[in-house]
């Protein structure tokens, strides 16, 4: 697999745009083959083999290919399920995808399921529990990968250090990257009142392989309103506006349209991906000060 | 507080009605812990709720969005999710509408959940290649009573009372097609997939039982002993017969094993 000397060894991704490719376009996009650089698809979607990954395996030839877990709880204080890990291996074996990746969060304890990115605390044993967790996926795959920041909604008391702070820690003591989600630093910023560009600025010189922009949507309560990440619609100009400054301090980094709930036309998310493209293909080179990744 | 039980205490709080975990999180400036911490417990119920809509299109249609939500929720409630895929969430909703009141009472609900279920899973399961007539043709036919059957792994196969195969295309295209909800049917139905071809067919009890059987591992021979003990025992090879020959040619069978001609 080619190096690319701009992006760290956790990624292999053509620095363009892809589209995260969901059940309802999987027709029409083996089909029609669309234009698009890569293209990002749910781990765990593709694990029991059936015509979804015989669909998968077919556009390898023709598409760069991000596998993006939801399921492996890197932050369970429980760790890892080895036979989970054991079959996203052979999935990765089977695919050489040019990216892995997974959450900050947890979502499964004591034998419950929540299907969701739960927060963890930001301190010294949850980031052992990371830690080990991310060597323990890393040495099952022999390869890099990448967590990805959540979206939160809230903070637990005990935390003693900022986000970024964190990754940057985790990153550090693992050799894992970055997937850098633009949309959910948004959303936190605006639920916890925090400066995103602050945020963009601290997670620059980190292992950044990957960006992630969808949609999210007000919530009101009584009469104020939240910020909920559900990937429902398309990316916000707040957040296209914050996407411009993540390149303009990182440079041009491959880059995925996310959307999984009211899912769109093809045309449509396509659409979306080919915006962000173009202004990839404005986007200046990374600061000579920032850190290479030759 | 060690992060296992910072987790036990979220998931209390998911599930159930504890409030502890609120004394260990912070909402922001605008809005309480508990409001914050909504956000996620109404995203559960939702995710799995919506997760299920998508699976189980022909019961939400045939119950209305209103009493599916409620019979959704009430099956999340007493069957929280245990697989790491929302995929896998319903795999029990068909027995908790068979067993719980008061959906037990309408066999539709559960004939639908089951038809609904067993479609999604065909699509999901791995391929395989089948085999056709021309295999079985080539097996000497005194070994015939020892062949057995390996099925294609797509295939499900259950017992209905109600035409839900008929009645389910009419609800996916109009929720409110009437039909007759007295009507009932005997019999079971198959369903599978051939490239990516759903496929499903209703059968007959005898046939059902045959199948069964054969899903079970039974021999040749032991499923035309079973169809005998239902029929007259003349009639029962040629029924036994006619069935491989029906599996053969849809695409079901896998594989046949059987002895080696000449052994003992």
């Amino acid at each position: 697999m080619l190096e690319d000397s701009r992006l760290p060894s956790c990624s292999h991704l053509p620095i363009a745009a892809g589209i995260g490719l969901r059940a309802p376009h999987h027709a029409q996009f083996a089909a029609e083959r669309p234009h698009v650089a890569w293209i990002e698809v749910h781990t765990e979607n593709f694990l029991g083999g059936g015509a979804a990954l015989d669909l998968l395996e077919s556009l390898r030839g023709d598409y760069a290919i991000s596998l993006h877990g939801v399921g492996l709880s890197l932050g369970s204080a429980d760790g890892l399920d080895s036979a989970h890990l054991d079959r996203i291996a052979a999935l990765v074996r089977r695919i050489a995808p040019a990216a892995v990746s997974d959450h900050v969060s947890w979502s499964v304890t004591s034998g419950a399921y929540f299907n969701d990115l739960l927060p963890i605390p930001y301190d010294e044993e949850a980031l052992s529990v990371m830690a080990a967790n991310v060597q323990q996926f890393q040495e099952a795959l022999g390869r890099a990968v990448m967590v990805e920041n959540p979206s939160t909604y809230l903070r637990y008391r005990h935390s003693d250090r900022a986000e970024p702070q964190f990754l940057a820690e985790l990153c550090a003591r693992t050799g894992c990257g970055l997937l850098l989600d633009v949309n959910n630093v948004f959303v936190s910023a605006m639920n916890h009142e925090f400066d995103a560009i602050g945020y963009l600025e601290a997670v620059a010189e980190l292992p950044v392989g990957e960006l992630h922009l969808s949609g999210h949507h007000l919530r009101s309560i009584g009469n104020r309103s939240i910020r909920i990440d559900d990937h429902g619609s398309p990316v916000s100009e707040d957040v296209w506006s914050l996407y411009d400054r993540a390149l303009g301090l990182l440079g041009p980094l491959p880059t995925l349209i996310e959307w999984d709930s009211r899912i769109p036309d093809l045309d449509i998310l396509l659409a979306e991906s080919a915006k962000a493209g173009a202004k990839l293909a404005l986007a200046p080179p990374r600061r000579a000060t920032a850190k290479a990744f030759a | 507080m060690p992060l296992a039980e910072m987790e036990r205490l979220f998931q209390d709080g998911l599930l159930g009605s504890s409030r502890e975990i609120l004394s260990h999180v912070n909402g922001n400036a605008r809005e309480d812990a508990g409001a914050m911490f909504g956000v996620y417990r109404n995203a559960y119920w939702a995710r799995l709720v919506e997760s299920l809509a998508v699976d189980l299109p022909g019961l939400k249609a045939l119950a209305g969005d209103a009493a599916f939500d409620h019979l959704a929720r009430a099956y999340v409630a007493r069957h929280p999710s245990t697989t790491r895929s929302i995929r896998w969430a319903g795999r029990l909703l068909p027995q908790f509408l068979a067993r719980e009141a008061p959906y037990r009472d309408d066999p539709w609900l559960t004939d639908m959940a089951r038809f609904d279920w067993a479609l999604a899973h065909a699509f999901d399961a791995a391929d395989a290649p089948v085999i056709g007539v021309a295999q079985l043709a080539a097996i000497p036919p005194e070994l015939w009573g020892g062949v057995t059957l390996v099925l294609h792994p797509t295939l499900d196969c259950f017992a209905v009372s109600t035409p839900v195969d008929v009645v389910r295309p009419l609800l996916l295209a109009d929720p409110r097609a009437a039909f007759d909800r007295d009507r009932r049917r005997d019999g079971g139905l198959m369903v599978w997939r051939i490239g990516d071809d759903l496929k499903f067919r209703a059968i007959d009890p005898l046939e059902q039982d045959a199948l069964a059987a054969a899903r079970a591992g039974a021999s040749f021979g032991e499923i035309c002993e079973t169809i005998a003990a239902r029929v007259e025992a003349e009639a029962a090879a040629m029924r036994a017969a006619g069935f491989l020959r029906g599996w053969l040619e849809w695409g079901i069978v896998q594989d046949i094993g059987h002895d080696a001609p000449g052994s003992a």
